[in-house]
């Protein structure tokens, strides 16, 4: 290996207006290594990723690529030098062909006629090299995420990228779709390509990473190689304190009054699903990314119903239609995907936390009045800690952390029972993590109970009481608190059978 | 969770299914009311001469819908193109080049005007193309005194002549429409194109000039409606501020364009559609005609039909509704 780095830079600022978003931060990258950069959000990754990517031109600090100076005004530029940028929200062209996609912007072609048959070859050959099964003819919305992901790399590859920066690239994936990404991200080492690896998933970064940065408020902490770099240390330069703290004390008393019963749910993506919620639980519900686990919230709160079975809420049967009809019983939702399912992000904070109560009350009822006032809401924002200058500032301003609490007060004020999280800490950073569990336990500390939909198994294991593991639309087995990631991982593959005295619990 | 996604139903492509439907409409009506001389060459040409305004117009229309775009001034460019050709040439034959190039001109000019504001100005595309085309109507409605003409006999050859018994504007219509797909499918701007209407983020990052894209698919939109104009011209001997507005070639351009299955948010369709979706209209009037349906009846069920066409697509595509 050469001692020259393939990237680095040196003494990078950056300010926004109000915002110093980067202090003299140096980094660098080595051929064919994984340096992995993590910092709570905010805390100037993506403005460092940006910069090199040629979206934003840094205040003062030099990029070197090879040892050679280069400065981007366009993300072309970056692109020509061999950066290749895999983005969280994924940039595909979803009515087009996986080989359409790969070339996109790139397209092989001759005084301005494409070269179709060159195109195919090639993206055949990009996608063996990442070793996916991939019919470079298939459209991509018939593309798993994972694959989509996959698609994304090759893309990358087709401009003989030396620099790959990804950015949160298992967000949305799986444990098992993930596992196979780390895989491929392996061999890429393995062919000298540099990787810088953006990740909130500390046991996946200190599985790929062969050096680990540290951001915290747009500075450097340090830069260590894996080992001197235990996944406690970097949380603690993270956010400042201990793992351990990390997911709430679980209360003493065991939940035992049942809250939701739920007994053979059936739907197009359900078979024969029976559990029960307890009051003052948190139920986990696992699997991989077909398993049903998606289907199974979306099932209770009414978006895409069971077609069969029986639902009864403290014991009264209830019917879970439409969402309206969970809304009116108590059900609350928190979707995976916020922007799209949660907010209205052009709407005020306080407009967002008001929605449900607006829309179950009467046609007739007096706005600014009771529940409904501004006062009242803006009580109820203070008191979950919704960080924003003005309830009356839009919500897509806000962080992830934050956006995901104005949704929790949403259901608090609805006084529901139950509420349904799906991924509740999907691209929310370390400290808004925390603070969203500290809310559920003591949502469920009131009697209440929760159902939090997630594919962090670390984050199950933390925060459930119980966790059902699903497997092909079936609850393949419960486990308990205290079970480990291998256990979960058993259950999700479907290698085990259901322990019988436990599926029903 | 959005994870799981529906697969694309396999079946027939959109165009060959459209134009099945719309054949099959005229036969069966032409034999029911036993006007069996419509089934002859004859008639099969004039059933076709009836696409050619509205087939223009729309493939430019598509080139705009597919980048994410919408062009609602065609209508009064064609009757601002009508009106120049015959005020230009003046029954004179020897002014016939010189009209045609200015109304190129004409027409590259508010392309450029109307790409210029929505990719440069982030207007909405619906304001933006809503405001040309209302000044463009307004000018003419001004100062149509001062544009009175008729076009040359020669040029009236377009819309009457004819070789072998197809008539001149049909082939252009054909080789206008096999330069429009090729564009798309084989060349690097049409690659573009879907790229932008698709995904106007990940083609930036992909180091496409999403600006330019747009730019030029509008000037492509105007191009096209000028030849509908030019041809419009050359049919009815002179131009009148309101040939465009009349035919309402705006909306049914869209909706023609929507019905053969290129969805309004852009990266997804192409020119075959679009031409099955004019077939279907041409087809419609014509057999409406031979049932003596009346005129307000007829947009009745034109309205219904492009209803339940968009509706259909919906259905086979589960989710992107037009």
């Amino acid at each position: 290996m050469t001692a020259v780095p393939a990237l680095s830079m040196t003494g990078i600022s950056k300010a926004f207006p109000g915002v110093r978003a980067l202090d003299d931060v140096d980094f660098e990258c080595l051929p064919g290594e994984v340096h992995a950069i993590c910092g709570e959000n905010g805390a100037g990754k993506s403005t460092l990723m940006k910069i090199l990517g040629g979206s934003y031109k840094p205040d003062a600090g030099a990029i070197h690529l090879a040892g050679k100076a280069v400065q981007f005004t366009h993300p072309r530029q970056a692109a020509e030098a061999g950066i290749a940028i895999i983005h969280q929200e994924l940039s595909l062209l979803p009515h087009r062909t996986v080989e359409e996609n790969i070339f996109m912007g790139h397209e092989l072609a001759r005084r301005g006629i494409l070269d179709k048959v060159a195109m195919r070859e090639r993206a055949a050959e990009l996608l063996r090299r990442v070793g996916a099964q991939i019919d470079p003819q298939a459209p991509v919305s018939s593309l798993s995420i994972a694959l989509q992901q996959v698609v994304e790399i090759a893309k990358a590859l087709l401009l003989d990228a030396r620099i790959l920066v990804m950015d949160e690239p298992t967000a949305a994936l799986d444990e098992r779709d993930s596992r196979t990404l780390l895989k491929l991200v392996d061999g890429l080492r393995g062919e000298g390509v540099s990787i810088v690896y953006i990740s909130h998933r500390m046991p996946e970064v200190t599985a790929i990473a062969d050096r680990i940065t540290i951001l915290k408020d747009g500075r450097k902490i340090w830069t260590r190689p894996r080992d001197a770099a235990p996944i406690s240390e970097i949380v603690r330069a993270m956010v400042g304190r201990d793992l351990k703290d990390f997911y709430p004390a679980v209360p003493v008393s065991p939940a035992d009054e049942v809250l939701l019963a739920i007994e053979g749910g059936m739907n197009a993506g359900l078979r024969d699903v029976a559990f029960n919620v307890r009051a003052g639980e948190i139920l986990g519900v696992a699997g991989l990314e077909d398993s049903g686990k998606g289907a199974l919230a979306q099932a209770l709160v009414g978006d895409v119903p069971f077609t069969s079975g029986t639902v009864a809420l403290r014991g009264q049967p209830i019917a879970l239609r439409t969402p309206r009809q969970a809304t009116a019983a108590g059900i609350g939702y928190l979707p995976g995907d916020r922007k799209r399912e949660g907010l209205a992000l052009r709407q005020s904070v306080r407009d967002n936390a008001l929605l449900t109560l607006r829309s179950m009350t009467g046609l007739f009822t007096r706005p600014q009045r009771g529940a409904l006032a501004h006062d009242a809401m803006d009580e109820r924002l203070r008191a979950m800690d919704v960080r924003a200058a003005d309830f009356g500032q839009e919500v897509g301003t806000l962080s992830g952390g934050n956006q995901q609490k104005a949704i929790i007060v949403r259901w608090l004020a609805q006084a529901s029972d139950i509420l349904v999280f799906v991924e509740p800490t999907r691209g929310i950073d370390i400290a808004a993590k925390a603070a969203i569990y500290e809310t559920m336990r003591a949502f469920t500390g009131s009697g209440r109970g929760i159902v939090v939909v997630s594919s962090d198994m670390p984050e199950l294991i933390g925060i459930a009481d119980r966790v059902l593991v699903m497997h092909q639309g079936r609850i393949s087995g419960v486990v308990r608190r205290g079970a480990s990631e291998e256990d979960i991982m058993h259950l999700a593959l479907g290698l085990a059978d259901a322990p019988s005295a436990e599926a029903g619990a | 969770m959005t994870t799981d996604r529906m697969k694309p139903k396999p079946g027939l492509p959109v165009a060959v299914l459209l134009a099945g439907l719309s054949i099959g409409f005229f036969v069966v009506v032409a034999l029911a009311t036993g006007e069996t001389a419509q089934l002859s060459g004859q008639g099969i040409a004039g059933l076709l001469q009836r696409m050619v305004a509205l087939g223009l117009v729309a493939i430019g229309q598509t080139f705009v819908i597919l980048v994410g775009s919408i062009d609602l001034s065609v209508a009064a460019l064609i009757s601002a193109v009508a009106v120049l050709a015959s005020h230009v040439m003046q029954g004179d034959p020897a002014m016939l080049l010189p009209a045609v190039l200015l109304c190129l001109g004409l027409c590259a000019a508010v392309g450029f005007v109307n790409g210029a504001l929505v990719a440069y100005g982030g207007i909405n595309p619906l304001i933006a193309t809503l405001g040309t085309g209302l000044v463009i109507q307004g000018v003419l409605a001004a100062s149509f005194g001062a544009l009175q003409g008729s076009v040359a006999r020669e040029f009236q050859i377009i819309a009457y002549g004819g070789v072998l018994g197809v008539p001149y504007s049909l082939l252009l219509l054909a080789a206008l429409s096999l330069a429009a797909a090729f564009v798309l499918d084989r060349t690097l701007f049409g690659a573009r194109i879907y790229a932008v209407g698709g995904n106007p983020d990940g083609a930036r990052l992909a180091g496409i000039r999403t600006e330019r894209v747009i730019l030029s698919a509008h000037m492509v939109a105007s191009f096209f409606a000028g030849a509908a104009g030019l041809y419009l011209a050359a049919r009815l001997q002179s131009g009148t501020p309101w040939i465009g507005r009349d035919g309402i070639y705006d909306l049914e351009s869209i909706a023609v364009t929507v019905i053969g299955g290129t969805i309004l948010a852009g990266g997804k369709g192409g020119v075959a559609g679009t031409l099955a979706g004019v077939l279907l209209f041409a087809s419609l009037d014509a057999g409406f005609n031979m049932l003596g349906i009346d005129a307000f009846l007829k947009q009745v069920l034109r309205g219904a039909i492009v209803i339940a066409a968009v509706a259909v697509h919906a259905v086979r595509t589960k989710g992107h509704v037009a």
